[in-house]
């Protein structure tokens, strides 16, 4: 037994008290003649047996009070723990760190985080009068805590008000934290109550454990008590989305998407039959399902066709358990819309795989693709009516009219898309005359890297494409091995740009360029439409890059692109706890990033125009608004979760004993290790029924 | 006039307190059970053996040739003794007036009425051990002896009530009234059994029993230090602790004296001091009225 105030036990000695009265107390009684002495005395034989017992039960009585209540006073405590190490004892200045982690969601009807508070409360109610404490909320990103005081009201408003978040935490650093804080205090003794499920991701067991300074500022242990909120069970199962991938899936045809979910299960049980879903908002849009054997991980495709295109917002779910929160990922996803375009044959030809048009009719209307195409020669082309078309591309034609000139230009003002070709057709002087207005760079000269029939060296003397960005949308899935089917291609002529367009200075791109520094892939914006220009020929004459396989995906972007439909953004992934950069399109503002929930997400605007908005709290999908307080489909995005926090393996008690010292570590879980009612709450009840018993004998 | 003991107690002398007393009874009786000295006819009794031969109709007999005997309301004149014991624990009182004092007012009262009705009443003193007769008479200047006899009266000496019982058996004649004003305490186990016996002889025997307030409710608290008044004993206790004991006993013992008068044919009266005198011989003769 120990005791919290040792000194009150001197109080005890009042116990005496009883005793010295019936000792000293010889007050003279008051002298009465009465007549019926007889009837007195005899009273008082008759009496005197049981006075004596009465006496001897008040006199108990007595002392039971006045030695109950200062042992009360001191607040004993018995040892509540057998694996409690040797601790400090006595007040230390204490801070509790409670876990709010997203693992803390874990529930079985009751969640860890609700217990978390729980244990926190009781922590706070265990504390000494004169033991200053302090709370921590750890978090993913968490806010020093104040100085250890004396408000014990403020701390349990501040457990009461915490709330489980959907990031991970970082226990040793709260604990850091919460260490420092706990050295502006002046008490010797240090303690820290962690309250948590002791999740194995939360702790940084490969980092020395806690120190705080000790008097002679030396760094000293501080005690570390342990509330283990999921006591008693050895695993937490636990089975979680730990990955998504959306594909097109082109088989499938257009505007369909394969979803690729990565299931794994942390728990000891395998699971059966888990329904995996599609949604978008209450409708099921695929389903199927999924076993996962324990501890393993499984991938299971779901394939979706969107009947139209635009932004989809929707979420991928598995079959709830304790956790659910991991269980689902919301997505947003750009489903191309159904495209026109109308080809401009430059250079018809009889044998279909000599024509000009051939390659690139087949690579936009290859399975899949949204796009509708019309081909037709130079003569007949130009003449259509290109505002019934999102897309115009004009493969090796001659030079246009200047009335088809303008008709074109007017077409890209008002957003509709151009793609340009090159070819012995066309003629760069005419080019520069008539399409200046939409050329991203003038043409300057045809230039020839090799004689393809002269040279018999032509191909590795033929250029090739030296630097493409990858970072813009156009060239962003040619990465890896998929960069090889644009670098492996040959040209071996092209059309060389000048620097820039003198009409529109800076308002070109260049993409891609040959090995010499000259531009492949030359882009612009014009209006409230795009042009992109292509300096060698979509056929065979110049190039074999017709025959690459990275040239039907290119194509099939150019017309996404140009048409708008390809989002031009960087595909955002975005973990909760972090921040989302967002990159608005020309004039596009961003006022405001709403939160699944509702509330609205800190947004800082950027020198470089983009805008950072976050740290996000929770997953899903998050809408983003423009000046004119409209939603702005394409800059939506989702967030998810940190599938590391899905793993609630355990950190075995005697891990954490042997890691934060046993002569330190004090563990302190469960109501049946803790008295459910502290031992000088049984005194003063001992106290005040032997008070009630003494006044009923005094009555009698 | 019903007199209070408070108010009684400021007169001064039995006296005035006894006239006082005997005149809010007289106030307050609708009729006397004792009606003036004629000696009317009441009935005629056939002779018996033992009946007063004088007593004999003779007018009767030669009517019926049957011997019948007058009987009368009244026979003869009261003889009254008034027995006061004024032993040292008549002398306690928690009130205006002590014991002692409302037994001599109430001796002094009835001494009065039976004078007005000119029958015989003396007194019989216990006091300091010792007996004080006063001789029955019916004169009006009696009533002075009487009355200043029982205000010289002081309290003291022992209660010997038995010894009183056989020495008024000796003295008194057959059918006297003897009422006894006293608080029993006596310590000799017998003693109410000898006064009671006085009835055996005929005699009328009505008791008055004088307790004081204080004696039936033991209102003390503090620890105290009870004093023997007739003798050297002495008790210190706390009377909270006993009270309960006390009043059992103390409760038992007035109804144990209550049920042997009322075996013994003995009229038997609970005074307590703090009660209005003249309503306790209202009450008191109201009883005997009724029983005739």
């Amino acid at each position: 037994m120990t005791f919290g105030n040792p000194w009150m036990l001197l109080g005890a000695l009042g116990a005496l008290i009883p005793l010295l009265v019936h000792l000293f107390d010889r007050r003279r009684p008051r002298p009465h003649p009465f007549g019926p002495l007889a009837f007195v005395l005899r009273s008082q034989k008759r009496t005197a047996s049981r006075l004596k017992l009465k006496r001897l039960l008040l006199y108990a009585l007595r002392t039971l009070i006045l030695l109950a209540i200062p042992i009360a006073l001191a607040r004993p405590e018995l040892s509540r723990d057998a694996h409690a190490a040797q601790v400090v004892k006595g007040p230390a200045a204490t801070a509790i760190i409670l876990d709010a982690s997203l693992s803390m969601r874990w529930t079985d009807g009751t969640s860890l985080f609700e217990r978390g508070r729980d244990e926190a409360r009781d922590a706070l109610k265990d504390l000494l009068p004169e033991e200053p404490a302090t709370v921590l909320v750890c978090t993913s990103s968490p806010a020093a805590p104040p100085p250890p005081g004396f408000d014990r009201a403020r701390l349990r408003g501040l457990v009461d008000e915490a709330k489980p978040t959907y990031g991970a935490a970082d226990l040793s650093r709260c604990m850091e934290m919460a260490s420092r804080s706990l050295e502006e205090n002046p008490m010797a003794a240090k303690r820290l109550v962690v309250v948590s499920d002791m999740a194995a991701s939360a702790f940084r067991l490969e980092a020395p454990p806690p120190t705080v300074k000790g008097p002679t500022g030396a760094p000293v242990k501080p005690e570390v008590v342990l509330r283990d909120v999921a006591e008693g069970r050895e695993a937490l199962n636990n089975h979680a989305i730990v990955d998504l991938k959306v594909e097109p899936a082109l088989q499938a045809g257009p505007r369909s998407f394969q979803f690729t979910f990565t299931v794994r299960n942390f728990g000891t049980e395998a699971a059966k039959d888990l329904e995996a879903a599609v949604r978008t908002g209450e409708t099921t849009l695929a389903k199927g399902f999924v076993d996962v054997p324990a501890g393993g991980t499984t991938q299971k495709a779901l394939t979706v066709r969107f009947p139209q295109g635009g932004t989809v917002v929707g979420q991928v779910t598995l079959a709830s358990d304790s956790l659910a929160e991991d269980d689902r990922r919301a997505f947003v996803l750009p489903v191309p819309k159904a495209l026109k375009a109308l080809v401009v044959n430059g250079a018809p030809h009889a044998t279909r795989y000599r024509d000009e048009a051939f390659f690139v009719d087949a690579a936009l209307t290859a399975p899949g693709s949204p796009v509708e195409v019309a081909v037709r020669d130079s003569e007949v082309g130009l003449r259509e009516d290109f505002a019934a078309y999102d897309l115009v591309l004009l493969l090796n034609v001659p030079a246009p009219s200047p009335e088809e000139a303008a008709r074109l230009a007017a077409f890209v003002e008002n957003g509709g898309g151009l793609f340009l070709s090159m070819g012995d057709r066309v003629n760069t002087e005419d080019y520069n005359q008539r399409l200046g207005a939409v050329l991203p760079r003038p043409l300057r000269v045809v230039r020839t890297s090799a004689e393809r029939e002269t040279d018999p060296e032509a191909e590795t003397k033929a250029a090739r494409l030296a630097q493409v960005k990858q970072e813009h949308v156009l060239f962003s899935p040619f990465t890896g091995r998929a960069e090889e089917g644009l670098i492996g291609a040959r040209f071996y002529r092209y059309v060389l740009l000048e620097a820039d367009n003198p009409a529109s200075p800076g308002a070109s791109q260049v993409l891609a360029t040959y090995e010499d520094g000259a531009p492949a892939v030359a882009v612009m914006r014009k209006g409230k439409g795009r042009v992109a220009m292509f300096t060698s020929t979509v056929d065979r004459d110049w190039s074999d890059f017709a025959i690459r396989t990275s040239f039907l995906p290119l194509m099939q972007r150019f017309a996404a692109y140009l048409t708008g439909s390809l989002e031009e953004r960087e595909e955002v992934r975005v973990r909760v706890g972090e921040q989302v950069t967002l990159r608005p399109e020309g004039s596009q503002k961003v006022t405001a990033v709403k939160a699944p929930d509702g509330s609205e997400l800190p947004v800082k605007e950027q020198p470089d125009g983009s805008v950072v908005a976050g740290p996000v709290l929770e997953p899903g999908a998050y809408s983003v608004l423009g000046a004119d307080g409209k939603m702005q489909p394409a800059l939506s995005f989702a967030a998810m979760l940190d599938p590391a926090e899905s793993d609630l393996t355990r950190v075995p008690q005697d891990t954490l004993t042997a890691y934060f010292g046993e002569e330190t570590v004090k563990a302190s879980s469960g109501d049946e290790d803790r008295p459910t009612v502290p031992l000088w709450t049984w005194l003063i009840l001992a106290a005040c029924v032997a008070f009630f018993f003494e006044g009923t004998l005094l009555r009698k | 006039m019903l007199l209070d003991a408070q108010t009684l107690a400021r007169l001064k002398g039995v006296k005035l307190r006894a006239r006082a007393v005997m005149e809010g009874v007289l106030s307050g009786l609708h009729k006397s059970p004792h009606q003036g000295q004629s000696v009317e006819f009441a009935e005629h009794k056939e002779y018996a053996p033992g009946d007063e031969l004088r007593h004999l109709d003779w007018k009767a007999y030669g009517k019926f040739d049957k011997y019948y005997v007058k009987r009368f309301e009244h026979e003869t004149n009261l003889r009254s003794v008034m027995v006061v014991d004024a032993s040292a624990s008549m002398g306690y009182g928690s009130g205006a007036l002590n014991k002692l004092e409302v037994a001599t007012t109430l001796a002094g009262a009835l001494c009065y009425l039976l004078v007005r009705q000119q029958d015989a009443a003396g007194l019989a003193l216990l006091t300091g051990g010792k007996w004080k007769d006063v001789p029955p008479r019916a004169s009006a200047g009696h009533l002075n002896v009487l009355l200043e006899t029982l205000d010289a009266t002081t309290p003291g000496g022992g209660t010997d009530l038995g010894s009183a019982a056989d020495h008024l058996a000796e003295v008194l004649p057959r059918r006297s009234t003897v009422i006894v004003l006293s608080d029993l305490l006596d310590e000799k186990q017998d003693a109410l059994k000898r006064v009671l016996a006085l009835r055996q002889r005929k005699n009328d025997v009505s008791l008055f029993h004088v307790v004081d307030p204080a004696e039936l409710t033991f209102p003390f608290d503090d620890p105290t230090l009870f004093l023997d008044m007739e003798g050297e004993g002495r008790i210190e206790v706390n009377p909270r602790e006993i009270k309960e004991s006390y009043l059992e006993e103390f409760h038992a013992f007035l109804a144990s004296v209550k049920a042997s008068c009322a075996e013994a044919d003995v009229d038997y009266e609970l005074v307590r001091t703090d009660e209005k005198l003249d309503d306790v011989l209202l009450r008191y003769l109201g009883r005997r009225g009724r029983r005739g």
